[in-house]
C-alpha cells in the first residue's frame, strides 16, 4: 500500500497541461511541442490512465475532439490527429513515428474542397468549414504498433494484434492478428 | 570529429550534450549533434566506430541497448536515421541513408501479449522511463554503395547487398541481393541494375 500512495500524480514535464486534460497516477508525458495544436473544448478532452509513458507525441485534437488513453501504455514521438474520437486501451505500445488520424482531414467533393481551402485561408477567418467525415478509432487492450505505421479513420483494432512496422491500416483488425503492408493485410496469428 | 577532446563536446553543437566516451569517429567525420546520443546506453568498450569522411545529420537517433554495437564504414551519408540497435548493425562504405529511415535489430518489446505486460509494468517504474528491451535482436547489415530512400524501416535479421537501392517508404523484411532495387511494402525487387563500378571511371 504504501507504494501506491506515493505514487505522484501525473504530469507533462515541458509546460502547464490544458485543465481539460487529465493525467492518472505515475504517468508522464514528454515533449515541448505535445500540445501546441490541442484545440479541444470538449470537458473533458483528453483522458490518460496511470502509469503510461508517452514520449514526444503530438496531441492535435480538434474543437469537438475526445481521446480516451487507458492504463500502462508507451507510445514514443506518435502523432495521434483527432477530431472525433479516440479510445485506446490499455497495455498498448506505439512506436516511434506513427499517425493516427480519425478524419479526411477534407472533403472529397471538388467544390467543397475549395470551399474548404478558402475557409481555411487567412482570408476565411469566421466562414464554417464544410462537413468533413471522420469516424472515430477503437484500439483494444495490448495492441502493439510498429514505428512508421499509419492507422485510418474508422478502424478497429482488437486486442493483442501487433502491427508491423510501416503499415498502412486501412480496414479493422481482428483480434491477435499480425498485419503488415500497404494496404496492411493479415499475415498470421499472435 | 572535431572534438574538444577535454569535454568531449562538438564546438557548433546547439545542443548541451557531449559525445559518450565509447564512441570513436574519424577526425573526417562530421558528427551535427550530439542530441543523436540521446537514448544511446552502449556499455561495450566501443559501442559505435564511424569511418572517414562519414557523416551524421539531425534527426539521427543512436537508440543503442547495453550490448549493441553500430559500425558506419567511410564515406556515408546518415541524414538522419533512426538505429533501434540491441546486437549490430553495420553500414558499409559510401552509403546513402535518408530521412525518418528506421533501422530495428529487435522488435524491442516480446511479441507475446502476456510479456509485454510485464515490459510495461517495469516501465512505468524505471527511473528514467526508458523501455528494458527483451527481444531477441537479430544483426542488420547494410553492404556498400547502398541507397535507402526516405521513410524506410529495416526489419530484424536483414541484410542489403552491396550497390543496392532500397525506395522510399519500403519496408524490408527479408535480404535484399547486391545490385537490385527494391521498393513498397513490404519491399519486393524492381529490377536489377548492372554493377559498373569496375568499368566507370570517377
Amino acid at each position: 500500500m504504501s507504494e501506491i500512495a506515493t505514487l505522484e500524480p501525473g504530469r507533462w514535464l515541458d509546460g502547464k497541461l490544458p485543465e481539460n486534460v487529465t493525467l492518472g497516477r505515475n504517468t508522464i508525458v514528454r515533449g515541448d511541442l505535445a500540445f501546441k495544436r490541442f484545440q479541444s473544448q470538449k470537458q473533458p478532452a483528453l483522458v490518460v490512465g496511470e502509469h503510461c509513458t508517452l514520449d514526444g507525441v503530438h496531441f492535435a485534437l480538434g474543437e469537438n475532439a475526445k481521446v480516451e488513453i487507458g492504463n500502462y501504455c508507451c507510445f514514443s514521438n506518435a502523432v495521434l490527429l483527432c477530431e472525433l474520437e479516440l479510445r485506446i486501451g490499455n497495455y498498448v505500445v506505439i512506436g516511434w513515428n506513427t499517425t493516427i488520424a480519425d478524419t479526411d482531414f477534407h472533403p472529397i467533393s471538388p467544390a467543397q474542397r475549395i470551399a474548404d481551402a478558402v475557409a481555411c485561408s487567412p482570408l476565411g477567418k469566421n466562414q464554417k468549414r464544410p462537413p468533413i467525415v471522420a469516424k472515430a478509432i477503437i484500439i483494444e487492450d495490448d495492441v502493439w504498433i510498429g514505428p512508421n505505421a499509419t492507422i485510418l479513420k474508422g478502424v478497429f483494432i482488437g486486442a493483442g494484434s501487433f502491427i508491423e512496422p510501416g503499415s498502412l491500416v486501412t480496414r479493422d483488425v481482428p483480434p491477435r492478428s499480425r498485419v503488415q503492408g500497404n494496404p496492411a493485410q493479415v499475415i498470421s496469428t499472435v | 570529429m572535431k572534438l574538444d577532446t577535454a569535454n568531449r563536446t562538438l564546438p557548433w553543437d546547439w545542443y548541451p550534450g557531449t559525445i559518450p566516451s565509447n564512441v570513436s569517429a574519424d577526425e573526417s567525420a562530421y558528427l551535427e549533434t550530439s542530441y543523436s546520443f540521446l537514448l544511446y546506453r552502449s556499455e561495450l568498450p566501443e559501442g559505435i566506430r564511424i569511418g572517414r569522411a562519414s557523416s551524421t545529420y539531425l534527426g539521427t537517433m543512436f537508440d543503442v541497448g547495453p550490448q549493441g554495437r553500430i559500425r558506419i564504414g567511410d564515406f556515408s551519408c546518415i541524414h538522419g536515421a533512426w538505429f533501434i540497435c540491441d546486437s549490430e548493425i553495420s553500414v558499409g562504405d559510401y552509403a546513402l541513408i535518408s530521412w525518418n529511415v528506421v533501422f530495428m535489430d529487435s522488435y524491442g518489446v516480446s511479441t507475446d501479449p502476456a510479456e509485454r505486460r510485464k515490459q510495461l509494468e517495469a516501465l512505468a517504474f524505471d527511473d528514467r522511463r526508458r523501455m528494458a528491451r527483451g527481444a531477441l535482436a537479430k544483426p542488420i547489415r547494410i553492404g556498400r554503395n547502398v541507397w535507402i530512400g526516405f521513410d524506410c524501416v529495416v526489419l530484424p535479421g536483414v541484410t542489403i547487398g552491396d550497390g543496392a537501392i532500397v525506395g522510399a517508404r519500403s519496408v524490408v523484411t527479408e535480404d535484399v541481393p547486391p545490385f537490385t532495387i527494391v521498393a513498397g511494402n513490404p519491399a519486393r525487387v524492381i529490377r536489377q541494375i548492372e554493377n559498373d563500378e569496375l568499368t566507370q571511371t570517377n
